[in-house]
């Protein structure tokens, strides 16, 4: 009989269980077999959940849940030079075959939260003594982060508007700050996450809430020009606020809200830099004349790419970003659906939900 | 010695220095679900492989033990492992012969030839490909459209060399270019650079009967410069002055190796030009080095291929943009090898193809 590895499964939408799937056994001599120890919960698997698929990514069979986590290596195969059983490692999670890409938690692949969990020896990260298996679940996110820092060409010397206080747009903060950046500006409508960049986090230089429409006086709701039009307004207030002139060179939304969007391609300086790291609805309203105009870069970031994993881990092992301050709920594997729950109800409190491995 | 017909995979192996033996060779497997098993038909002869030949190493690469020649070849499908998707018995491949391990940043950057683990054919101590059979993984096996033939397949490496040496060079539309050599890559990089839209090509060599080739081939809009025994400003202030080019050209590519060339490269370009290094020579040369700062040249090596350069080298001759097959000079059968080689060691013809055994 197949030894035990209990799983957080997704079987159809909104149907969650814990079961229990084989235990993966090496068959490839790059492979190691990890605990899994620690696993944070991230929007898209919330996503799959409630709705079975993120655009073409369909949910048909069951599947494992999670991708953000960190465990002790169990098992090694016969070519692997970089680890050895015992070691701690942040599991970067998406595998090309090297011919083509497998991510976990993407159908048809399954995800982390397992007792047990094959991939490939070239990404795991050994993690230093001194960070967490938490520090290292986290890492998935703030690689999220130093990607979307790289596609928008973050530089020293810089200023940077990020548009969401929320995991992403934090950490996003915080490795800009780490690379020298000049002036981060966050931007949120919750004052106790405004908090958390200037504060606790110490992300951002400067916060800002944009003031809602003003209500029209027959009451109407507003157009579409409208709502436009006061998207361009609020980025004015932003570089009167900060000073910013012409605008930063680099803005990045981190919401997928259509108000921020707009506004933040508003804010961008001829020849400036926008990036799109926030996932909202497949369609908004754009800016496309102000993107010419002002000859913009536009950039998509998506996951992570070469060399990006290990630049994240370093980020946290030397304490420059600190993302385990963004865990706000902690809970033992036989409560994972109750933080999934926890993660889909949202809310200004919460911001990282951790489960731990299966003891 | 076993006739061919009495041979599994008959082999053009160098066993010693200078010592070229034929050798049957056991037929190689499949051992990866994404591996391609090959009939070689055609391998040109590179000069990487005449120098193993008579030199025995090329920088640290040395050859300890008998190693098959060859890597610039294509060939025909015999047999497929159970994960490819794209290729079937009896389609014509062009044979990429150098695989990563596809694990390293290098690798998952893209930039697959600098890859400390790469498996290259006849690099010590892979075997090449001047045998019967040889495995590649799919994804290193490009599959000939039919106008296409195996002939041309074969020229498919030397022009992804030269691909990947105008794409380090940056050239732009309308830009001028030098190429300084004009041997199989220095006349692939003036087509490759044609095709990018140069406007001026200037072919330089000590050799004027490449010269007259290469005007030809890459004509109309490439002259020639045959290099004098003067100093490399003045043969570059010539060169300039002949061609009409101005402060200078945008690009300089050295693909011969030589000193004089590589030093009259550096004096032919305008301040800000592109430099690349594609040709080999001698490890160290005097180099001008106030002259690389001073006009803030951008200098890059050239090695090989990376991502894309085979699939653009297959796309440049099947749309008829480079014509490969004027640059093969002649085909020998595969037991007349070691006559084609000694061909091209002394300096005959361009492009010399050896047919694969039957």
């Amino acid at each position: 009989m197949s030894e035990q590895n209990q799983s957080f499964i997704l079987r159809a939408i909104k149907d969650v269980a814990i079961g229990n799937i084989s235990k993966p056994q090496i068959t490839d001599p790059h492979d190691i077999i990890v605990q899994i120890g620690q696993t944070g919960i991230c929007g898209s698997d919330v996503h799959y959940w409630q709705r079975g698929r993120i655009g073409d990514f369909v949910l048909n069979s069951p599947i494992v849940l999670g991708h953000e986590s960190a465990g002790v290596v169990t098992e090694v195969g016969s070519s692997v030079k970089n680890l050895k059983i015992g070691d701690k490692v942040a599991i970067e999670p998406g595998v090309p075959c090297r011919h083509y890409t497998v991510f976990a938690a993407t159908p048809p692949h399954n995800g982390t939260l397992s007792k047990f969990y094959k991939t490939a020896s070239d990404y795991c990260y050994k993690l230093p003594d001194h960070l967490t298996l938490e520090d290292g679940a986290l890492c998935e996110p703030v690689a999220v982060a130093v990607q979307i820092c790289k596609v928008g060409n973050v530089k020293a010397g810089q200023t940077i508007v990020v548009f969401g206080c929320g995991p992403i747009g934090l950490l996003v903060q915080s490795v800009a700050k780490s690379y020298a950046a000049k002036k981060v500006i966050g931007i949120d409508l919750s004052q106790s996450r405004l908090d958390l960049a200037s504060s606790v986090l110490n992300s951002a230089d400067g916060v800002f809430m944009p003031p809602p429409m003003p209500k029209k006086e027959d009451g109407t709701s507003h157009t579409t020009d409208e709502e436009s039009e006061h998207s361009a307004k609020v980025a004015q207030l932003i570089k009167d606020k900060f000073d910013l002139g012409q605008g930063p060179e680099v803005v990045i939304d981190a919401t997928g809200a259509q108000s921020c969007i707009q506004t933040g391609v508003h804010l961008c300086k001829k020849g400036g830099t926008y990036v799109q790291a926030g996932m909202g609805r497949e369609n908004v309203v754009f800016p496309i004349t102000v993107a010419c105009i002002r000859d913009l870069t536009i950039r998509g970031s998506i996951r992570y790419t070469a060399g990006v994993y290990p630049q994240a881990v370093d980020l946290v092992a030397c304490g420059k970003v600190q993302p385990q301050k963004l865990i706000t709920h902690r809970y033992k594997f036989e409560e994972a659906e109750q933080a999934f729950e926890t993660v889909r109800r949202g809310g200004e409190d919460v911001l990282k939900v951790m489960i731990e491995g299966v003891q | 010695m076993a006739t061919q017909t009495e041979t599994k995979n008959n082999s053009f192996i160098l066993s010693g220095p200078k010592n070229i033996i034929y050798e049957d060779r056991p037929v190689p497997e499949l051992k990866d679900p994404y591996d391609v098993l090959l009939q070689v038909n055609f391998t040109g002869i590179c000069g990487s492989d005449i120098h193993y030949w008579q030199h025995g190493k090329i920088g640290d690469y040395v050859v300890k033990d008998p190693m098959v020649l060859g890597h610039e070849s294509s060939g025909t499908v015999l047999e497929t492992g159970s994960s490819v998707k794209s290729l079937a018995k009896g389609d014509r491949v062009a044979m990429e012969p150098g695989v990563p391990c596809r694990r390293c940043v290098r690798c998952k950057e893209g930039f697959y030839n600098l890859c400390q683990d790469m498996a290259f054919a006849a690099t010590p101590p892979y075997d090449g490909t001047l045998a019967k059979y040889y495995v590649l993984p799919e994804d290193f096996c490009y599959k000939l459209p039919e106008h296409v033939s195996l002939e041309e397949g074969a020229l498919l490496e030397p022009l992804a060399v030269a691909v990947h040496i105008t794409r380090q060079s940056n050239i732009k539309h309308g830009n001028t270019v030098v190429v300084f050599g004009a041997g199989p890559v220095g006349i692939l990089c003036a087509a490759v650079a044609k095709s990018l839209g140069a406007s001026k090509i200037v072919s330089v060599d000590i050799n004027q009967e490449r010269l007259k080739f290469i005007k030809k081939f890459a004509e109309p809009i490439t002259t020639t410069y045959v290099s004098q025994k003067i100093s490399a400003q003045e043969n570059a202030a010539n060169i300039i002055k002949e061609n009409d080019l101005g402060e200078g050209a945008d690009v300089a590519i050295d693909a011969s190796g030589a000193e004089p060339s590589i030093q009259a490269a550096i004096h032919v370009l305008r301040k800000g030009g592109s430099y690349v290094q594609g040709g080999m020579g001698r490890d160290e040369c005097t180099f001008p080095i106030m002259a690389a700062c001073t006009k803030e040249l951008k200098i890059s090596g050239s090695f090989r291929y990376s991502q894309g350069d085979y699939q653009t080298a297959l796309n440049l001759v099947s749309n008829g943009d480079v014509k490969v097959k004027d640059v093969i000079s002649r085909k020998v059968s595969f037991q007349d090898a070691l006559q084609a080689f000694e061909d091209i060691r002394d300096g005959k013809g361009i492009k010399v193809l050896i047919g694969g055994p039957e």
